[in-house]
């Protein structure tokens, strides 16, 4: 059952001539006019065709509206609504999901009994849905072109209807000729028309018709429809494999068909195309031969062959589509439209060699590309700094990544494996410009994370000690000191950043290259010259991180640049910039960072400095000395994982402790971007809205990052801490270092297991299923095997094996798992975790001090929870540098239909 | 994705009550073949294929048993047999046992989609059992019918009476064939054909149509089929697991279609639309690792996990990574060459690096970021590369990169390899 329609046909089809498939006079409805590609397409569609879309539908939003650059298209929950607000439109456009495309097209066309036309966007439509929407189309008297399409387009109308045919420039391939364009790909119907262009070929009607299986409106509507449009001169058809869309046409124009797809005899499945598979005498050789039967010709048409008729001529390249059409008309006697616009040889927009010798014809040089790209080339060769498009990042990351499989976390590609092998500094620069510094590089950011440590009389060093006395943990003490260290402080290093950045941009490719910068002093203003001057007084710190940073081994020319432009000693705040532009450069330059975090470096420097400085009280800050450590020593010969260990135990670390110590440090920088540390960053970051990334305080960003700690999370090391201690404490332990401890470990897992089993099977039996559990054994992902290992535990195994490192804690704990299942308390032998790792460095760290008295059970909790937050704060200073970079304001939200309210 | 035989397809067909052969499965007891052959008299042994294989009775495929011996004879014949057709082998894996179904009259009947109707179309006559391609046209008809009233006892009655089918076997078809679309319709099918279907004769001495081969066809975009809970190992071997890997992904959201050209291929081609896969590959030829199409404006997570699993699988191997696409009218240019930047570079990282000679031809929204970008992750890994504008001819930037493929065999993938390894950027030693 059918309306009727077009006399020539069995079943339905209105449209009589191609004039009629795209006009001025449509007016659209779009369906979900808000979804992702709709809000995209639709607005460049409706400017373009002078405003032809009435009104969209997307449910619940109703009273939104879509903004175009012809003025706002309102929105409604449904048609019906949209209907009975007084809008009228004869075409709908479908943007719905596959599963609701059907639905759509019913509810269309039930409610608007003036509806000609459908065009549907959608792919990966359930056939069982398209063969309804056939039957629903037909019954009722409507078009449908697609699914899976691009829409139709005219140029002699100028009127885009539906997809994106054209692209964000649709004037650039629509070009109005004599050509009528179909198409089985949407992409090759304006490649298409853009390649007719070089032979001088416009366009009149553009059909995109896609390439489901169900093609609504298919070739013989199309040649019909040919035939009975007066601006078509004739007609380009490129299609596919499978159906018989395009067995016994009439075709009355002169016509080239493109069939490509010949491969495609050899599949099973369909690839590209949805139904596109060869079948019983549908593959491309068969549809080549029906044209060329059409045609009259006996061949395919090839530059070298040129084999063609006065109907048309079958290609299967479209390059050879222009050639072959021009041929075709020039036996027609038909001028091309206009003269040839650009031609089809290759142009190199890029092109690089990598230094090697490539063979002359592969060695295609670089042209201008065509307007206006090649200005946009010229343009973007000039930017510094990397971009990044702005993006929700509630739950995501750019700066780090855990692999659910290894449970092992990358930070900006580095895993925190490899990161255990590095110093807590180079972690630290890490961190904020994503590569590792060299030694030369390492050695400034000591001296400046070094530099301003001591924070005696300093207003966060109050701050903090206030804090610490009233009870609070470690992480809610560092929230008060570093909430002082606001942007003012910097302001002034950030300035100079500033002016680094945008005088050397264009001219310094490498820091360590001078530099005659003559021209740019002079054109310094008096107030940003001052900025780089040292203030009167003797500052020996700063004297000695100048001494250090010319003693390390390199020039800068920015250290040159602050130093020649304060005209003697920079200031602090020029050193630190001078520091950090150096470190900073070629990453920059690299746009592995981008601008704004150039300008914030000194504000995550000193942050980094106050973090250590902070967790130490203010009676250990002195005039001239930090934890009895003169300044300039600190600054001078310290490395900043050496100070953080000073900070934590009070003393210098010995080489094997250094190494143990950054080795802890590196495992805990990230747990990727759903830790609560984490996520506290990114939502501080949220909050002041990242899309102004100058508004972004970094140090609240930093209180963010604490505040999301807790005894839970950062504090919850000490658990296995005291655990140990409950297990070593009245042993005689004096080397936890040493293999030569005496003990009998074996014993002690024995004892330990039993006793545990006894317990465990006591509390079930009178219905604690909240006993306490051994922490560290056994994981959620490393489980189910005979023997089970957490990888990261087995990676520092083999590092200490290397290095000749024993800990008789990590001992103790492979023979607990051991002994836990001897005794059956669990079924197999679980593995050691990560965090027991974690724990036994530190204890093995503070052991001594501690078993003397020097230091209290709750001191070795804090020392924990402390080494928490320095660790986690690399990982953490990237996630914040990164929301800043690529967030949206406030994109850490929940919407609240996805919050519950709980009884 | 595609099913053949009896021995889930009886399964199904039980789902709409329509009679089937008795079938045991490759895992029946010596005990049970033999009750089956005491009921029947006389059985088929089929080898099982995964996915889809026709033609079996043609080669020799299946073995009839009167006894046991014969019946075993036949399964270790056929259990691990592998079958050819075109350029497909496929191998068997277990075999079925089916009760022979004594019968005067056998059937061929399927639904499918007609592109010739534009409708959901049956194909019947009752000179079935042989390949349907060689029914005389003239003894076979092909109905369409109206989706929305779905498939009528008067088609069947109507059709079996123009090719004058015996009057015997009109009423029991017209009654029991119809169940066919309750179960085309509702679980995703694009195809179902039974042949043969043999005819029969009850205690009664009425004739009960009997299924005796089962092959179908789902649409994988129709989500419907997975109500059917089929355990996924059935359709494994229509897909390498490259190919599964990559159909993880599929979502409406942007095309994600793969299909391994040759696995020895040194040319891994990540294309842009169906038209350009169509093209791309057919010029490429055996060149080519893998054919794809990644158009429909995937997001960039997307794309990034695509890559990374075509990297995976392709890179090693490769001399040209070719990215090659036309001028996008909605796919974004730059989110897609970042994701396919980002995922190379994190190879690089994790694997090392790759002599590789990278040629793009694109054009679209947002292209000069995106080749920017791509030129900055390029230049950084040291690797080699053209970038072409939509101006330039697909064809030409094909046989560019036909031609840069050829020189690295002939020893330009030794010279990036020694560049490469050799001025290799060291990463930042460990320093503690």
């Amino acid at each position: 059952m059918h309306k009727e329609g077009v006399k020539n046909f069995p079943y339905y089809v209105g449209i009589d001539s191609l004039e009629e498939v795209a006009t001025k006079e449509d007016r659209v409805c779009v369906l979900n006019i808000l979804g992702t590609e709709s809000r995209t397409v639709t607005p460049v569609s409706h400017a373009f065709s002078g405003g032809n879309v009435v009104f969209g539908t997307s449910p619940g939003r109703s009273g939104q509206v879509l903004e175009t650059p012809t003025g706002d298209i309102p929105v409604y929950n449904s048609v019906k609504e949209g209907l009975d607000a007084g809008h009228r439109f004869t075409t709908a456009v479908v943007y719905l999901p596959p599963a609701g495309v059907k639905d759509g097209v019913a509810e269309v066309v039930k409610f608007n009994p003036e509806l000609k036309k459908i065009i549907i966007i959608t792919e990966k439509i359930p056939i069982h849905d398209a063969r309804i929407i056939r039957a629903i189309c037909q019954t009722n008297g409507v078009d449908v072109f697609g699914g899976n399409c691009l829409g139709v387009a005219d140029s002699w109308n100028r009127v885009r209807i539906g997809g994106a045919l054209g692209g964000s420039r649709p004037e650039e391939s629509l070009v109005k000729g004599s050509v009528a364009i179909y198409s089985n790909s949407g992409n090759f119907t304006t490649t298409i028309a853009v390649y007719l262009l070089t032979k001088g070929w416009g366009t009149t009607t553009s059909i995109s018709s896609g390439k489901d299986v169900y093609i609504h409106f298919a070739p013989r509507e199309f040649f019909h429809a040919l035939s009975n449009d007066p601006r078509s001169k004739c007609a380009v058809i490129y299609v596919e494999p499978g159906g018989y869309y395009e067995k016994d046409l009439n075709i009355t124009r002169p016509t080239v068909a493109c069939v490509v797809g010949r491969w495609k005899a050899r599949l099973t499945k369909a690839c590209g195309h949805a139904g596109s598979l060869a079948g019983s005498g549908d593959d491309a050789r068969a549809k080549e031969r029906w044209f060329m039967d059409y045609f009259g010709v006996d061949d395919i048409y090839t530059p070298e062959n040129p084999v063609f008729s006065k109907k048309g001529a079958v290609v299967t390249n479209i390059a050879h589509i222009p050639e072959a059409l021009t041929k075709v008309m020039e036996l027609n006697g038909i001028e091309p439209d206009f003269e040839p616009r650009g031609d089809l040889s290759l142009k190199c927009w890029f092109a690089n060699n990598a230094s090697i010798q490539v063979p002359r014809e592969l060695d295609i040089q670089t042209v201008r590309a065509i307007s206006p790209y090649g200005e946009q080339i010229e343009e973007i060769l000039k930017q510094v700094g990397a971009q990044y498009p702005r993006q929700s990042m509630k739950d995501a990351s750019g700066a780090s990544m855990m692999d659910p499989t290894t449970q092992i976390t990358k930070l900006h590609g580095v895993s925190i494996l490899d990161a255990g092998k590095h110093s807590f500094e180079e972690n630290l620069v890490l961190s904020v410009i994503k590569n590792y510094p060299d030694s030369y590089e390492r050695e400034l950011a000591n001296t400046v994370l070094n530099g301003f440590v001591n924070s005696c009389n300093l207003p966060e060093l109050l701050c903090a000690d206030a804090a610490r006395k009233e009870g609070n943990s470690p992480n809610t003490v560092l929230t008060s000191a570093i909430s002082i260290v606001g942007r003012a402080r910097v302001k002034d290093a950030q300035r100079i950043m500033e002016i680094i950045f945008d005088n050397f941009k264009l001219v310094v490719k490498d820091p360590a290259e001078p530099l005659d910068y003559k021209e740019i002093i002079d054109g310094l203003s008096d107030d940003d010259r001052v900025l780089f001057r040292a203030s009167d007084g003797e500052d020996r710190v700063l004297r000695a991180m100048v001494d250090k940073v010319d003693g390390a081994g390199r020039s800068s020319v920015f250290v040159d640049f602050v130093r020649d432009v304060a005209r003697g000693l920079p200031s602090r705040a020029a050193l630190l910039a001078a520091v950090w532009a150096t470190l900073a450069w070629k990453p920059l330059l690299r746009k592995d960072i981008s601008r704004v975090t150039f300008v914030t470096l000194p504000w995550y420097s000193l942050l980094f400095s106050k973090m250590i400085a902070c967790s130490v009280p203010a009676e250990r800050h002195t005039e001239d000395a930090f934890c009895g450590v003169k300044d300039t020593e600190l600054t001078g010969e310290w490395s900043f994982t050496e100070t953080a260990f000073l900070a934590l135990v009070g003393r210098r670390p010995t080489e094997e402790e250094l190494f143990e110590f950054s080795l802890l440090l590196g495992l805990i920088v990230s747990n990727g971007p759903g830790t609560i540390s984490a996520q506290g960053s990114k939502g501080a970051v949220s909050a002041d809205g990242p899309e102004d990334p100058i508004r972004v305080q970094i140090n609240k960003a930093f209180a963010g990052f604490l505040t999301h700690t807790g005894f839970a999370h950062g504090g919850n090391g000490y658990e296995a801490i005291e655990f140990l201690i409950e297990r070593f404490r009245n042993t005689g332990l004096e080397d936890p270092g040493s293999a030569e401890h005496g003990l009998d470990l074996k014993k002690i897992a024995d004892e330990y297991a039993t006793w545990y089993g006894q317990y465990k099977t006591e509390q079930k039996a009178i219905g604690n299923i909240e006993y306490k559990k051994i922490p560290c054994v056994g994981h959620p992902v490393f489980k189910g095997k005979q023997v089970n290992y957490d990888p990261r535990e087995r990676f520092i195994e083999e590092v200490f094996k290397e290095r000749r490192i024993y800990n008789v804690f990590l001992d103790f704990y492979r023979t607990l798992v051991q002994s836990l299942f001897e005794a059956r308390v669990t079924r197999n032998v679980f593995c050691v975790n990560v965090d027991a790792v974690i724990a036994v460095i530190l204890l093995k760290m503070v052991w001594n001090t501690f078993t003397s008295g020097r230091m209290t059970e709750k001191e070795v909790e804090n020392a924990a929870f402390t080494t928490f937050l320095f660790g986690r704060m690399v990982g953490c200073a990237a996630e914040i540098d990164d929301h800043i970079n690529r967030g949206r304001d406030m994109d850490t939200r929940t919407p609240a239909s996805r919050c519950t309210f709980i009884r | 994705m595609q099913l053949t035989g009896l021995l889930w397809g009886g399964k199904l067909l039980k789902k709409v009550e329509f009679p089937v052969a008795d079938v045991l499965g490759p895992e029946s007891s010596v005990d049970e073949i033999k009750e089956l052959i005491k009921r029947h008299g006389e059985i088929f042994v089929k080898p099982v294929f995964k996915g889809g294989v026709g033609k079996k009775g043609k080669s020799g495929l299946i073995g009839r048993a009167k006894n046991i011996e014969e019946a075993l004879r036949h399964k270790e014949r056929l259990y691990f047999v592998e079958h050819s057709a075109g350029n497909i082998t496929a191998k068997a894996d277990g075999v079925t046992f089916e009760g022979f179904v004594p019968a005067k009259h056998e059937v061929y009947f399927s639904i499918s989609e007609s592109t010739v109707y534009r409708a959901p179309t049956i194909t019947i006559t009752h000179e079935g059992g042989v390949d349907i391609e060689e029914v005389p046209k003239d003894k076979l008809r092909v109905v369409p019918f109206d989706p929305l009233t779905g498939l009528k006892s008067y088609h069947i009655a109507n059709a079996l009476e123009e090719l004058k089918a015996p009057k015997e076997i009109i009423s029991p078809l017209v009654q029991n064939l119809p169940k066919l679309w309750t179960l085309y319709n509702n679980y995703g099918f694009s195809l179902i054909e039974l042949n043969p279907i043999r005819m029969m004769p009850n205690a009664a001495g009425r004739l009960v149509p009997v299924a005796c081969d089962f092959k179908a066809t789902f649409d994988i975009d129709d989500p419907a089929w997975k109500r059917l809970e089929l355990p996924p190992h059935l359709f494994a071997s229509d897909y390498s697991e490259f190919e599964q890997e990559i159909n993880q992904l599929r979502t409406y959201q942007g095309q994600s279609d793969v299909f391994v050209i040759n696995p020895h291929g040194t040319i891994t081609a990540p294309t842009f639309g169906g038209g350009a896969n169509a093209l791309v590959t057919e010029l490429l030829g055996e060149r080519a690792t893998i054919s794809s199409d990644f158009g429909g404006n995937p997001p960039y997570e997307k794309m990034l996990q695509i890559s990374r699993i075509v990297f995976k699988y392709w890179l090693k191997q490769s001399n040209v990574l070719f990215i090659i696409g036309g001028k996008a009218n909605n796919t974004d240019i730059y989110q897609t060459f970042r994701a396919m930047a980002d995922a190379l570079r994190e190879y690089f990282q994790d694997n090392g690096p790759t002599p590789l000679f990278v040629v793009i031809g694109r054009g679209g929204p947002n292209l000069v970021k995106g080749m920017a970008y791509m030129k900055d992750t390029l230049d950084r890994l040291k690797l080699p590369y053209r970038m072409f504008g939509h101006d330039s001819a697909m064809s030409e930037v094909v046989n560019y990169a036909l031609t840069v493929d050829e020189w690295m065999r002939q020893g330009g993938r030794r010279l990036i390899e020694e560049k490469l390894l050799g001025k290799r950027e060291e990463p930042a030693q460990a320093t503690v």
